[in-house]
């Protein structure tokens, strides 16, 4: 008796615990979503300088997800593999992104490509200036976010059994059509959900992003601009449009990762 | 034929020294031995899934010591078989032959073939996590016979199968043996050989 009153008390108090919980993560986003009006939406949906920010932000995070992937893949699938001397060194350099300051991330990145690095003088050679670039967005968005593909698709290949590649091996494959044949699509809901991630992520991405590229601007920049320039009215059109688009990629994506696999 | 000479090869706390084997063609081998005595390790020496540290391999006096196990003529049949999920049993079979960039018609023919005789024809459309033991043990020999090889290693191939699904891989190994292949079979329970090997040899754990 006394058990089962216990349970429906923790039961009970963990009911509450979760529901503040997930009342913090609503309660911002609804009462942007109720303060801003539908006719002002409208409006930023016409506004030119919105939609190209939202383009160049999508566009650019999603070039470079996938340029990534070719290198962050292989290197997911060394680190989910194989064992080397140095390796917790390397799993620590993966995940430095994830705990730098993002505007610390951005100085960095900004080093990478400024005129005085060897890439940024290379550039000037060909007469591209690499900072305020396209580029240079998605460099810094990379940057931050390529952690969660490879530590995704890591995960992916780990539970991967092994003997499936021996076994691939074994009926005559080499070892990289053992990992385009077997590994890749068998950790394939694992690289999807790491590329959502890192998508999503570099899409939102403003402490590195506005440091190498103020313009042009992404939309994480555009709302501080406007923020900035002219108070919270003004911004919020712009956050709540944006958060709708990141929510329907960001399900859609899903969608697309769970249809291709079958569930 | 197959002709293992002084393997040694060391992983962990397990060694393996000094261990040899000659084949002749058409050789039904029965490796015994307990679990953990390293009967599946040396499967995987002789199938270049690991990497020798003394000793040589050949087959047929050619020496594939040093080769990569996709380039030795060896098939594998694993204890769980290890059939490729996001496959359908006809894409598992004719796996080998498609990396091999075999047409399509003759693939068509190959696995049909492997199918009819393996009497899984009516499996082809079917996914590995559909199937029972018996069965996926046919489709993993289908899918290592395909390929021709002229060694086969058999990892404890009756051990997840019920008494009558065995009695019927029995006949079918018994089958195999007689078109001539030579056959290493490991298991740790003699009486599942009792039937099939002309040769035994005993892997005790002092290896």
């Amino acid at each position: 008796m006394l058990q089962t009153r216990n349970n429906t008390a923790i039961r009970l108090i963990f009911m509450f615990l979760s529901g503040l919980m997930l009342l913090f993560i609503i309660a911002p986003l609804l009462g942007l979503f109720f303060s801003t009006s539908i006719p002002g939406l409208f409006e930023t949906l016409r506004d030119r300088q919105v939609t190209s920010s939202i383009g160049l932000t999508l566009s650019v995070s999603s070039l470079f997800t996938l340029l990534s992937g070719i290198f962050a893949l292989p290197l997911a699938y060394l680190m989910a593999r194989k064992d080397f001397r140095g390796k917790a060194i390397v799993q620590g350099l993966i995940d430095i992104p994830i705990v730098l300051p993002h505007s610390a991330a951005g100085i960095a990145v900004l080093g990478l490509i400024s005129r005085d690095s060897a890439l940024g003088r290379f550039a000037e050679l060909l007469g591209i200036n690499l900072v305020g670039s396209p580029f240079a967005i998605g460099v810094a968005m990379a940057f931050v976010s390529v952690p969660f593909l490879i530590n995704a698709a890591r995960d992916g290949f780990l539970a991967v059994p092994e003997r499936l590649e021996q076994a691939a091996r074994s009926l005559g494959a080499s070892p990289f059509k053992v990992f385009l044949h077997i590994s890749l699509p068998l950790a394939k809901h694992s690289i999807i959900t790491g590329l959502v991630m890192m998508f999503a992520r570099g899409m939102s991405e403003f402490g590195a992003v506005v440091i190498v590229a103020y313009h042009p601007m992404t939309t994480p920049v555009l709302i501080f601009d406007r923020f900035n320039s002219f108070g919270l009215n003004y911004a919020r059109p712009v956050a709540v449009l944006f958060i709708i688009i990141c929510i329907v990629v960001f399900i859609a994506l899903r969608l697309l990762g769970k249809k291709k696999n079958g569930g | 034929m197959l002709s293992c000479k002084f393997l040694e090869y060391r992983v962990g706390d397990f060694s393996l020294s000094d261990f040899s084997l000659e084949l002749d063609k058409g050789d039904y081998c029965a490796m015994l031995g307990p679990s953990g005595s390293g009967k599946t390790v040396i499967l995987e020496l002789i199938a270049g899934l690991r990497l020798l540290k003394k000793g040589s391999v050949l087959i047929n006096g050619v020496d594939y010591t040093y080769t990569p196990p996709q380039q030795r003529p060896v098939g594998i049949l694993f204890q769980d078989y290890a059939l490729f999920p996001h496959m359908t049993v006809y894409e598992n079979i004719a796996w080998p032959l498609k990396i091999r960039k075999i047409h399509k018609s003759v693939i068509g023919t190959a696995v049909s073939g492997f199918a009819e005789e393996l009497e899984i024809s009516r499996l082809l459309g079917r996914m590995p996590g559909s199937l029972s033991g018996g069965e996926k043990q046919r489709v993993a020999l289908a899918r290592t016979l395909v390929i021709h090889p002229l060694v086969l290693l058999l990892d404890e191939p009756l051990s997840a199968l019920d008494a009558p699904l065995r009695d019927n891989s029995i006949a079918l190994l018994g089958k195999l043996s007689k078109k001539g292949i030579t056959i290493l079979h490991v298991t740790h329970d003699p009486s599942e050989v009792d039937l099939l090997a002309n040769r035994r040899i005993f892997i005790g754990p002092e290896l």
